[in-house]
Parts: C-alpha cells; structure tokens; sequence
C-alpha cells in the first residue's frame, strides 16, 4: 500500500507545482471564503474576532468541502480517466480498483486540506482571532468524511459502468446539503433512530455539530454509535458497490469504453 | 509464459448476444514472440484484454507464468505489462520520467528503483533527451516509445502489445522492433497484435490468425510462409522471349504465366528444386536479371486464410 500512497502522493504534488495558476487560484478562493466568514461575522455582529460561532462556521464549511471532494472526486476521476484513454492502464496496476481510487481521493482531500490550514493560519494571525474548538471534534469530521467516501465509492461505482454522470454529480451536491439539513438529534424515537442509521451523514454532522457547540454539554454515547454505524454501513456499501461495479464492467467488457 | 485455455466472451447487444472469442487456445512461450492477427472486429484486442484482466471471460482460462489469473485482474496484472491500443497510456500532463516513475511506483517498485529503471529505459528508446518533457509535447512515435516503456517499468515476464507500430515513421517503427527482439532475446515473451504484416513477419516467431473470433491459424513463421509457398518460378529477363524458347519451355512441361512480356512465372511439372537448371539451359543464352522461386509472404498467407475462412463460414 506504501508504493501507491506514494505514487499519488508524488502526482499529486507535480500537478500543484506544475500548474501553479491552478494552485494559487484555489488558494485565492479559499482565502476569499474564509476571510468572508471572518470579516463578515465580525462586521455582521459588531463582536470581537472570533468566538465559538466562527469557530464552528470555519470547521463546518471546511468539513462540507471535504465532503464535496470525497463524494464527487472518485466519480470524476473515473470518469476524467476514461475520457482521457488512461482508464485501462490504472486498472492494469496490480491493485483493487477501489484501493487505488480511495488512495487518490485521500490525496485529494490532503491536497485541499493543507491550503485551508495554511490560510486559516494566515487568517488568525491577521485577524488576531482565535478559533476555540474541542480537539473532540476532530472525530466526527473525521467519521463525516469517510462517510462521504462510502457515497463517493458508489458515485465512482456509477461512473465506472456509466462514465458519463457531470450532471449527476452536480445533483449529488444538493442531494448532500438536504441530507445535512435534517436534524436528526432533534429527532425521537424509532423515525430518529432509523433515519439517523439510513440517511447518510446527518447523524456525524449532528455529532460534530455538538461537539463544537460549548451550550451541548455532552453527547450521548448511542449518537457516537450510531454515527460509527452509519458511517460503516455507507463506507461498507459504497466499497462493496465499486468491487461488483469492477467485476461487472470487466465482464462486460466496457472498462475503457467512454 | 501464457497459456490460454479456450476462451470464450460474448457480448451482449441490441441484435442479440454477439460471440466475440470463440474459444480460443494458445501459448507464448519465454522468449518467443506470437503475432496475433487478424481483421477488424476479429476479436484480437477483446482476446488481449482477457489475457490482460481488463475482460472477464464468459469461459476458458488463463495462466501466466504458472499461476491461474482467470477473474484475478490484480494478479495478472503484477506478471505483465500491455501497450493498448487507442489508449494514451500515460498521463499526458507529467514528463516523460514522471510519467515512468509513476508508473512504476504504482506497480510496486520503489521510487529510487522505478527512477533508475525509467532513466535505464528512456535510454533504451533514445528519449533520454526528452526525459523532463511532458507527454503532450512529444511526438506520436516518442509517445509510442514512452508507452512501451511504461509497460516494462516493473519488468514483466509477458507483455502484451496491441499495434505497438500503428501510425509510426519509420524511424520509430525500427526503434520499437528493435526493443521487442531485445525483450524476446531477454526471455520476455511477447504478444503482439498488428495489422502491419510485414513487421509481424519480421518481428514473430509464431503466427496465430483470428477470424470472427475463431482461431484460423497457428504455427511456427517459418513453417506457415514455407506451407503457403507455391513451386512457382519468377523468371525475369532483359528482353522479352522469343517465341520458339518459350515453346521450348513449355515442351519441358512447364506451365507458363507472362504477367509482363519480360516476366516468366512458370510452375514446374515436379516441385524438385533442381529443376530450374533444365529451365536455364533452354532460356541460354538470354540474359536473366532475377531468378526467384515463390515465396509466400504474412500477407499473402493471410489474405489466403481469410477466403478460407469466407468459403468456411
């Protein structure tokens, strides 16, 4: 596994040095979001910087755009690879299908992570604003992100035996922020417990959601279960879901087709 | 170094389930290279990808060196390197050694030993030149060159090559023929694909035609060509023959073709090889520029097996 953690690790970090408009923009971007929600809180509300809200603002959008990129970069990435006619030879490497996608939408998701970090610290020092957060809390960011690669290996599943799905993908980010916005915690009962189990994500972002707020004092080890179990049920299904979508695309025969 | 075992894929479409391999069965040795050809649709490039992992077949099995790869493309994949055709192969962003560190690395060398390797390789193809540019800046001959590379990036037993000449200058092409006999001579055994007959001619020690997915043909070069030959003469001389020498030819029992008035093809009624020296003595003293008996080439001998295969089917 160190050999391909390696090769993509080294492509990844060509591709960001190769074409450095694409990196500084990307940074740029980030920098204008994150000095938005900065400057904008600060302005909206006349507080001093920071705080536990903008604290909470930063590690949500963070975590949502971490989510965005392991739900739709292995899809995206099949599908780019079978466009560009390199498809049959990554598939030719001696390993899983689904290892070597996994490997590439980590490196993606460290590729996106380390600009955050670098203009979140830029942003702090300027600002003199401090982030309170729980270290806790790194936990279900963690949980909500392979969550999202359990969605991310049935996109890639879809991609591999349909190729063509952009618009699909694009319906993926609405279909992610309706699936976030149920509140799940809030929910009793059996519809609460089953929903939480079923819909993906709702149940770790509630769990991050009260880990980052000081006024929920504790959570209740059945949501941390249940988050864990969510999120193994959809990394299970989507892992399981690529390795057929491999079998049956090499049975029939439309590895490369485009 | 490959044996496979009646293969077999259908396909599913539109009409109905459509067989593209029926049933084949063959083997490359170490060391040997095994053109496989045949016409478009003939099923070539889907038999390779089975062989190669990226097809499951319906039946049948292949073994690469010793070990049963059927439906384990992670396996097969570790014994052998393909060039695809119509496939880019690389990365066309990267350079030519990042392209092959890459490349390597995936396929479980080091990085230290995938760089050594590439720059071994790119040595090999003359690219050394062109090590630090990327792939889309290079020709369609040095990005052929390039992908061949890619494949023996981990050293493989058995590579696989479908069209690895397809749209090369000349210059490539020899480079190319010339990598794949040092491969054979290195013991790699190679499988190779081409509509190109005569470098299949030059490059296979082994012929094995396809036609509608059926195995048409096998056999060593050598023996095809010879098999395929005809105890026909090719006689040509300076002036056209006058008419009582080609009577006298014909009173030898000769059979005479004249595709030119200066072009003897004539077919012996024995197939010795010593009786050309009757023939001679009657065209004495007539100067002759080209004495040649028939000697089919792949081409002939495959556009032979394709009408046998007409009649057939």
């Amino acid at each position: 596994m160190t050999s391909l953690l390696v090769a993509e690790w080294r492509r990844t970090v060509i591709d960001l040095v190769r074409y450095p408009l694409e990196t500084v923009s990307m940074t740029v971007v980030m920098f204008a979001v994150f000095a938005g929600m900065f400057f904008g809180a600060h302005y909206l509300t006349a507080a001093p910087f920071g705080g536990v809200n903008l604290a909470g603002v930063v590690i949500g959008y963070t975590v949502w755009t971490l989510v965005m990129s392991a739900a739709g970069f292995m899809g995206s990435s099949i599908q780019n690879e079978a466009q560009n006619g390199t498809l049959e030879q990554v598939m030719l490497a001696p390993w899983l299908t689904v290892q070597i996608f996994l490997v590439r939408s980590l490196m993606d998701v460290v590729e996106m992570l380390i600009p955050i970090l670098a203009v979140l610290a830029g942003l702090v020092l300027l600002s003199g604003a401090q982030l309170h957060w729980r270290p806790l809390a790194l936990l279900p960011a963690m949980m909500t992100v392979v969550t999202a690669w359990g969605i991310g290996l049935m996109m890639a599943a879809l991609a591999l035996l349909f190729k063509r799905m952009s618009q699909m993908q694009m319906m993926l980010q609405f279909a992610l922020l309706f699936v976030i916005m149920v509140p799940v915690a809030a929910m009793q009962g059996v519809v609460g417990a089953v929903l939480g189990l079923l819909a993906p994500l709702t149940v770790q972002v509630s769990v991050l959601h009260a880990t980052l707020s000081v006024a929920v004092p504790g959570i209740s080890a059945n949501l941390w279960w249940e988050a864990a179990a969510d999120m193994a049920l959809w990394f299970g299904a989507g892992y399981w879901l690529l390795r057929a979508a491999d079998t049956l695309a090499r049975r029939r025969g439309i590895v490369g087709h485009y | 170094m490959l044996m496979a075992n009646g293969l077999v894929k259908r396909f599913r479409t539109r009409t109905g389930l459509t067989t593209a391999v029926d049933n084949i069965t063959m083997s490359v040795a170490a060391g040997e290279v095994l053109a496989f050809l045949g016409p478009n649709g003939a099923g070539k490039t889907t038999t390779i990808k089975m062989v190669a992992g990226l097809i499951r077949p319906d039946r049948g099995q292949v073994v690469v060196h010793n070990m049963d790869v059927t439906g384990r493309p992670a396996l097969a994949a570790a014994r052998l390197g393909a060039v695809l055709e119509g496939s880019r192969n690389l990365y066309w962003r990267l350079t030519c050694l990042e392209n092959l560190i890459y490349w390597g690395t995936l396929r479980r060398l080091s990085p230290s030993e995938a760089r050594s390797r590439a720059v071994e390789l790119l040595r090999l193809v003359d690219l050394e030149q062109c090590q630090h540019n990327t792939v889309q800046t290079l020709s369609r001959g040095m990005q052929q060159k390039l992908a061949l590379c890619q494949a023996l990036m981990h050293q493989p037993k058995l590579v696989l090559l479908d069209e690895p000449t397809l749209g090369l200058d000349l210059v490539s092409a020899q480079v190319i023929k010339a990598m794949v006999r040092r491969l054979a001579g290195d013991g790699v055994a190679i499988l190779l694909t081409t509509h190109q007959m005569d470098v299949a001619q030059q490059l296979a020690d082994r012929l094995a035609i396809i036609r509608s997915g059926k195995l048409m043909l096998t056999g060593k070069t050598a023996e095809v060509l010879a098999r395929y030959s005809r105890p026909v003469w090719r006689i040509a001389v300076s002036h056209p023959l006058p008419a009582d020498r080609l009577a006298a030819v014909r009173d030898l029992g000769w059979s005479i073709e004249q595709p030119t008035p200066a072009d003897l093809l004539v077919t012996p009624p024995a197939d010795d090889p010593t009786v050309i020296y009757r023939l001679l003595d009657v065209l004495r003293p007539q100067p002759i520029r080209l004495v040649q008996r028939h000697q089919a080439d792949l081409a002939e001998v495959f556009r032979q097996v394709m009408a046998e295969g007409e009649a057939l089917l």
